[in-house]
């Protein structure tokens, strides 16, 4: 069974489309990456997931149980962090995780306390008083602590400093160990490229690419460059290869699918150096989105 | 030379700006305000002379009223009932006094303290803007509006036929109040850690006047504590008796020296605290942390108490006052005015009781449209979001919160009854005690009624819904008391439920009319439900 299942998945509001025939499928187990710049309709697809909006196309179910219309039921095995960390002011973070934890159920408190240590929380403080790096986690401790099946974040990290971040990533990382699946919402892409096993990428609410880090890879151009003893040559044209000059002998290639033509048509030349480099995720990022709009993104 | 100039320009344009802005945030509030100043003006100065036609009857009710003491805490220290100046500056000078006295609090706060706690002067104190300068509008912006409150009051009084200088002077002596209560909330705000706790400071310092006016007035011995408080000095001010307006120095000059104070003050201090921090820790209380209704209590208990304290603390006062009613404080004139509410003997204490508790039934109407706000304020600040995000049911939380609301609203309108029995009975007027608390559950289908209304306000309409629940409130309940003064036809006051309500214990409970308004309310609550379950939460 898949922990998160959409089909057709839309959103508008009013005539604002914020979400086009979202179709997912996250099995158990998996590290899914969310990305997509403001606006994109990533917290909209969170909302849709945890049936706080109703869907004005197709539906969402959490581990087969529909979001919208069972709600309590879809909840069961799952944790979620808002992006925005309001809780309330009046209650200390102490208070606010016994909260939590009573109307969620199923919180390991040993486990609770070894996060507020690994968090470094203040928990007699009250959340009047916390910034929002310190609200968020509250939120943070509050859903790890319940081991949930399925953990759903929204741009978790929005607020951390860098050694929370660390902190952030190894909780991710054990979380997997655990076999717990984790959705998350993000823009800060080293941190979806250091933990997730599948990405997915929304722009302006349609879904535009989706796939392990290898295979959006491999859908994109590697970057091949090659210095020469004496002047660059003319290869003429090459199947899937983007020929540019990189200095007076050198050469940049850009390959999109298999790299032997490339290397065929290399090996009669005087190469004195070949680099290949991956794209990062944010080249593949960025592709899609200068692909569409110029660069607006 | 010119550089200066330009920035002397700059800035007035500026301060124009921001004291525009604050005149904007507050218009309801000051419209309503001296709405109000103005109907309690004219009503109280012109119904004088046909309440108390006769000289006689203007010596009865200075004989017996005008030295009640239960009375004089209220209205304070009576120097001339014999004319309808001397009158109003006493019936309505010393009601006015109070409402000022809050009003300059309030405004105060909201203009100087709310922005800044809701993080949006630091984007103003972040531009080229001083905090001389966003003091200095703030504070004129309230001066402005306590003049909204002094046209309202003066013009009601002239409206009466009230001679114009002397209106104008009252209003004034009641304005002095407002302003230095706006002091007094000036310099809370820069002590107090939060609006909330500046709120809660300059009501204490109100609190305090008032008793200190009430001791001065009803004591021997003591008249010159009247000289340490606002409400003092405007009694002193003698409008229609006798005007002494060296009196209103004081106010001058505290208002002054407050805002002086004020102002020192906010140049030292961080943005968004005050000079006292706030107690932002405290060791964990686990109590009503189990659900979130048990939650929801928890939140609600300080407001609740604030009701109950309240309603208890007009009941006793109902009780008490209510012995030295007889013929002649309420003379035939009045009994045929107030017997249009449905008292069939408001000439006794215990008609005067019946009548005076018609007051609660509001009340406690407007605590339903109070707790449906503050389930609305749950989900505006996305907490229901997070709550909604684990297993609970939409239906289970609003129903939680409905169940608060309604227990929230026996007690308070039990405390009401009990509190007038007791009030009574320290007076030692006899009333049956289970006379008052039938009196006490008379209000309760009415606030089912008005649960229902609030409920489908917050399910259809979440955004408007405390405009849209009070707003009903208010339109039905001074539909039901204007109507009765006036005497329009039968059926148009009908339209509102509030004449349906019996002047308990006076009257018989109404049965089938109460039972009719908790069918209605139930049903707009199912419909509330069913829209609730069906909505996307708001939030951005």
């Amino acid at each position: 069974m898949s922990a998160i299942c959409t089909s057709r998945l839309g959103k508008s509001y009013g005539d604002t489309r914020a979400l086009c025939d979202l179709d997912l499928d996250i099995a158990e187990g998996e590290v899914y990456g969310y990305l997509g710049p403001n606006g994109a309709g990533k917290t909209t697809t969170i909302r849709l997931l945890l049936g706080l909006h109703r869907p004005t196309a197709g539906r969402a179910e959490l581990f087969g149980v529909d979001a919208w219309s069972s709600p309590v039921e879809a909840h069961a095995r799952v944790a979620y962090v808002a992006g925005e960390p309001f809780l309330w002011p009046a209650l200390t973070g102490a208070e606010t995780l016994e909260l939590l934890a009573n109307v969620r159920g199923g919180t390991d408190t040993a486990y609770r306390s070894e996060l507020v240590e690994r968090f470094q929380l203040d928990l007699d403080k009250k959340i009047r008083a916390l910034s929002k790096g310190n609200r968020q986690k509250v939120q943070l401790v509050a859903a790890l602590a319940t081991r949930a099946d399925l953990l759903l974040l929204d741009e978790p990290t929005a607020g951390l400093d860098p050694l929370m971040e660390v902190a952030f990533r190894d909780c991710i990382k054990e979380a997997k160990e655990r076999g717990q699946t984790v959705f998350l919402s993000s823009h800060i892409l080293s941190e979806v490229e250091a933990l997730c096993d599948r990405v997915g990428i929304l722009r302006s609410g349609v879904l535009v690419d989706e796939g392990t880090l290898a295979e959006l890879r491999h859908l994109s151009e590697l970057t091949v460059e090659a210095a020469f003893d004496g002047p660059a040559p003319d290869l003429g044209p090459i199947d899937g290869v983007r020929a540019e000059r990189a200095g007076p002998s050198a050469l940049r290639f850009a390959v999109s699918g298999p790299v032997a033509p490339l290397l065929k048509a290399l090996a009669a030349q005087p190469v004195t150096t070949l680099t290949s480099r991956e794209p990062s995720l944010e080249e593949i990022f960025l592709h899609h989105y200068d692909a569409a709009d110029g660069g607006g993104s | 030379m010119a550089a200066a100039a330009s920035a002397t320009a700059r800035r007035r344009r500026v301060g124009a700006t921001l004291v525009r802005r604050a005149l904007r945030d507050a218009r309801v509030r000051t419209i309503g305000f001296a709405y109000l100043f103005l109907i309690v003006a004219y009503v109280n100065a012109s119904a004088y002379a046909s309440l108390y036609p006769t000289l006689k009857s203007r010596l009865a009710f200075a004989a017996s009223f005008g030295n009640n003491k239960a009375v004089v805490v209220f209205y304070g220290k009576a120097y001339d009932l014999l004319t309808a100046g001397g009158y109003s500056a006493w019936r309505v000078g010393g009601t006015l006094a109070l409402f000022a006295a809050v009003f300059g609090i309030f405004a105060a706060v909201r203009a100087l303290r709310t922005e800044e706690d809701a993080g949006r002067s630091e984007l103003v104190l972040a531009g080229r803007v001083g905090r001389t300068v966003a003091m200095r509008s703030s504070v004129a912006a309230i001066a402005l509006t306590i003049c909204a409150l002094w046209v309202g009051e003066f013009a009601g009084l002239a409206l009466a036929g009230l001679q114009a200088g002397e209106s104008a002077y009252l209003a004034l002596a009641t304005a002095s109040v407002a302003f230095v209560f706006a002091g007094v909330g000036a310099v809370a705000c820069q002590f107090a850690p939060s609006k909330r706790g500046a709120v809660q400071i300059g009501l204490a310092v109100f609190v305090a006047c008032f008793l200190l006016r009430i001791a001065a007035d009803t004591s021997h011995g003591v008249e010159w504590l009247r000289w340490l408080t606002p409400l003092g000095w405007a009694e002193d001010a003698r409008p229609f008796t006798g005007a002494a307006p060296a009196a209103l120095i004081a106010p001058v000059l505290a208002t002054v020296a407050l805002l002086l104070a004020a102002a020192l003050a906010f140049r030292t201090r961080d943005i968004g605290s005050g000079l006292f921090a706030g107690r932002d820790f405290s060791r964990p209380h686990y109590s009503l942390l189990g659900s979130p209704t048990a939650h929801g209590l928890r939140e609600e208990r300080g407001s609740l108490l604030g009701w109950v304290l309240s309603l208890a603390a007009v009941g006793f006062v109902i009780g008490f006052v209510a012995k030295s009613v007889n013929r002649s404080v309420i003379t035939p004139s009045v009994e045929r005015e107030l017997s249009k509410f449905g008292a069939l003997r408001v000439a006794s204490p215990i008609g005067y009781i019946a009548l005076s508790f018609i007051l609660v039934v509001p009340a406690v109407c407007a605590f339903m449209c109070a707790q449906m706000g503050a389930a609305r304020r749950e989900e505006e600040e996305e907490r229901l979001e997070t709550l909604f995000s684990m297993p609970v049911a939409r239906l289970g939380w609003l129903g939680g919160r409905i169940a608060l609301a309604l227990g929230g609203a026996v007690v308070v309108a039990l405390a009401a009854a009990l509190a007038t029995w007791a009030g009574a009975e320290a007076a030692g007027l006899h009333v049956a005690l289970g006379s008052m608390l039938e009196a006490g559950a008379n209000c309760l289908p009415a606030a089912v009624l008005f649960l229902g209304v609030a409920a489908f306000a917050y399910a259809f309409a979440p955004r408007a819904s405390s405009a849209i629940s009070y707003g009903l409130l208010a339109v039905a309940f001074l539909w039901y008391l204007f109507g009765s003064l006036v005497s329009v036809p039968k059926w148009i006051i009908n339209a509102t439920p509030f004449a349906h309500v019996g002047t308990v214990p006076v009257e018989p409970f109404r049965g089938p009319a109460a039972l009719v308004m908790v069918a209605l309310g139930i049903a707009a609550t199912l419909v509330a439900s069913v829209r609730f379950r069906r909505r996307d939460l708001i939030g951005d």
